[in-house]
């Protein structure tokens, strides 16, 4: 059980979403980095989409009030013990004291990503809403009665003994997936992958090959509602009467990965609390094993696209989905090869 | 009239987008959005049979059908879905609304309420008792909801009230705000940042998450606005809180 002594700058409590209500309004929400979610939830012995804290930039300050263990997974946000100095660094799992004070910073590589999860055992107690427990800020439901942590919340796991494999011997071990870096590690390493949207007979290709030509930095202003981006005017790119005119379309259903052109120029990709519709011209769309990455921008990161298809977005997104039950079958199996899972990518 | 065109495209890589093509390029098609709803019924029933097809979000004229790629690819998911969008496309519609899906709403209308009521009667030309009588005249139609949890675009609004958003959106628009923009109508449900003009307020609580089914709107209702005497609870405490 942990008890809440600052609440950071932004920590919610987060699944793995709620898109079973969108036709109502009501925004997917969950994880940004649902890699890092299912780490976390992998390592504390919770299912991969069981409820676990978000923590953004500067994360909470936690006392522990029974000992026992928790995994970190994401951002490294320069997490430590106060009492002892010991660090909590994310892909591992660890062994709290009761009565300890869990601090966590924030990042002390600018490379480093924005959000940090903290998966407890069985996952994080807190009662489903509308299918999720996931925090709808907008909303003002779900998680803790719809807001970000506050001082003196209390959040204990749901219980069960974790991965039948994890040893005691094991609670140092760290995740790390061969060829596969944790998103929170400098996100902006390599481009995210997108596909052309849907509005380009309408805006014309010019606009994704501008989007794809140049460097953006992400904006101020950005939350988890989307990354809003800075860099040349997509609007300035189009042909001569798209520019003088640009299309305002009727609205439509939007994903997460999204990214809308508005007047201004200036691109969104929308994010897990975006809005369920838009009416802005889509240029294209991030693809699904690039969400996690994308959720680990940060105002200032710098972030490239680059175009890929159909057939090789689900290609990438299926090797990831294996590569993560390969992780979790290593933790399951106490004869398993997990010391070599991880050996092999340097931990 | 003949029937819409359909398009099925993918949007992203892992949802599909259908638009329904009326004769009249993007203007608000009324027939149009009812065809949509058709479409988006029969995708819901679809998925109870078949749950790696996600939740359809109806717009306008499209609706967006989300698939789990981990399970099927856009071409499994454009199977299934054409043969639905076809249908909706050609099918019949029923001449009259279903009675029991339509909700009035009682509204107090102007001053604090409705604090650009003024502006829009001087903006249309009509005095602020005809913008009341002409807004809850109608019964309007539930378009889609987007924007926030339970908030549904309305219409369409009559002609003579259509006004532009606010150049400048409030910060801060109060919970059952009732508004109009362009030939729309709506009622914020929640107090958040908003463009459209503010004509009156409602104490009946759009979203609850507290009712069985939280949203007061639903895709394909049909809605009647009632005037009703004196200030809006609200307007007399905590202006945010609906």
């Amino acid at each position: 059980m942990l008890e809440v002594l600052e609440p950071g700058l932004l920590s919610t409590v987060q699944d793995a979403g709620r898109p079973g209500s969108t036709d109502l309004g009501v925004p997917i929400s969950g994880a940004c980095d649902p890699w890092s979610l299912a780490v976390a939830n992998a390592l504390a012995g919770a299912d991969l989409g069981a409820p676990a804290v978000e923590m953004t930039i500067v994360g909470s300050t936690f006392r522990v009030l029974d000992a026992g263990r928790l995994a970190l997974a994401g951002a490294d946000l320069g997490g430590w013990v106060r009492e002892t100095g010991r660090r909590l660094l994310p892909g591992r799992i660890h062994v709290v004291e009761e009565g300890s004070t869990l601090e966590f910073p924030g990042p002390a590589d600018p490379r480093s990503g924005s959000r940090a999860y903290v998966g407890l055992p069985g996952g994080v107690a807190i009662p489903s809403v509308l299918g999720s427990a996931s925090t709808c800020l907008v909303g003002r439901f779900g998680g803790l009665a719809g807001r970000p942590l506050e001082p003196g919340d209390r959040l204990g796991g749901s219980g069960g003994g974790g991965p039948s494999g994890l040893s005691e011997m094991r609670t140092d071990a760290v995740w790390a997936v061969p060829g596969d870096p944790a998103p929170g590690w400098d996100p902006s390493r390599r481009p995210i992958r997108v596909v052309a949207g849907p509005h380009l007979d309408r805006i014309g290709a010019e606009v994704l090959e501008a989007l794809l030509a140049a460097r953006w930095t992400v904006a101020d202003g950005s939350d988890r509602v989307g990354l809003r981006l800075r860099g040349p005017d997509l609007v300035g790119a189009a042909a001569g009467a798209v520019r003088d005119s640009w299309p305002e379309l009727p609205s439509h259903g939007v994903t997460w990965g999204t990214i809308q052109v508005p007047p201004d120029g200036a691109p969104i990709v929308l994010l897990v609390d975006h809005q369920t519709t838009g009416g802005y011209p889509v240029v294209a769309v991030a693809v699904g094993a690039d969400r996690p990455r994308l959720g680990q921008l940060r105002p200032g990161s710098t972030v490239r696209f680059e175009q890929t298809d159909l057939a090789t977005a689900r290609a990438a997104l299926l090797r990831q989905r294996a590569t993560l039950l390969a992780g979790v079958a290593a933790l399951e199996d106490p004869a398993g090869p997990w010391d070599d899972l991880w050996r092999s990518a340097g931990g | 009239m003949s029937p819409p065109k359909v398009r099925c495209e993918p949007f992203g890589d892992d949802a599909l987008i259908v638009t329904l093509v009326g004769e009249d390029g993007d203007v608000i098609d009324v027939e149009l959005n009812r065809r949509v709803h058709l479409l988006a019924g029969s995708l819901l029933r679809l998925r109870d049979a078949d749950p790696r097809l996600g939740r359809p979000v109806a717009g306008f004229s499209t609706v967006l059908v989300p698939y789990d790629p981990l399970e099927m690819d856009a071409a499994d998911a454009g199977a299934l879905v054409a043969p639905l969008a076809g249908a909706a496309a050609a099918a019949d519609l029923p001449a009259a609304d279903d009675p029991a899906r339509t909700v009035t709403i009682s509204v107090h209308y102007g001053g604090p309420d409705g604090p650009d009521l003024m502006e829009v009667a001087a903006a249309t030309g009509l005095r602020p008792a005809d913008v009341v009588e002409i807004h809850a005249g109608p019964t309007y139609r539930v378009f889609m909801l987007g924007f926030a949890p339970g908030f549904a675009y309305l219409g369409p609004l009559p002609e003579e009230l259509a006004v532009p958003r606010r150049a400048t959106p409030r910060e801060r628009v109060p919970a059952g705000s009732v508004a109009i923009a362009g030939r729309q109508t709506a009622v914020y449900p929640f107090a958040t940042p908003g463009g459209w003009r503010l004509i009156g307020r409602t104490d009946r609580r759009m979203w609850d998450i507290e009712r069985a089914s939280p949203s007061m709107l639903r895709p394909g209702d049909t809605v009647r606005f009632e005037p009703v005497r004196g200030a809006s609870r609200g307007a007399s405490r905590d202006p945010f809180v609906g």
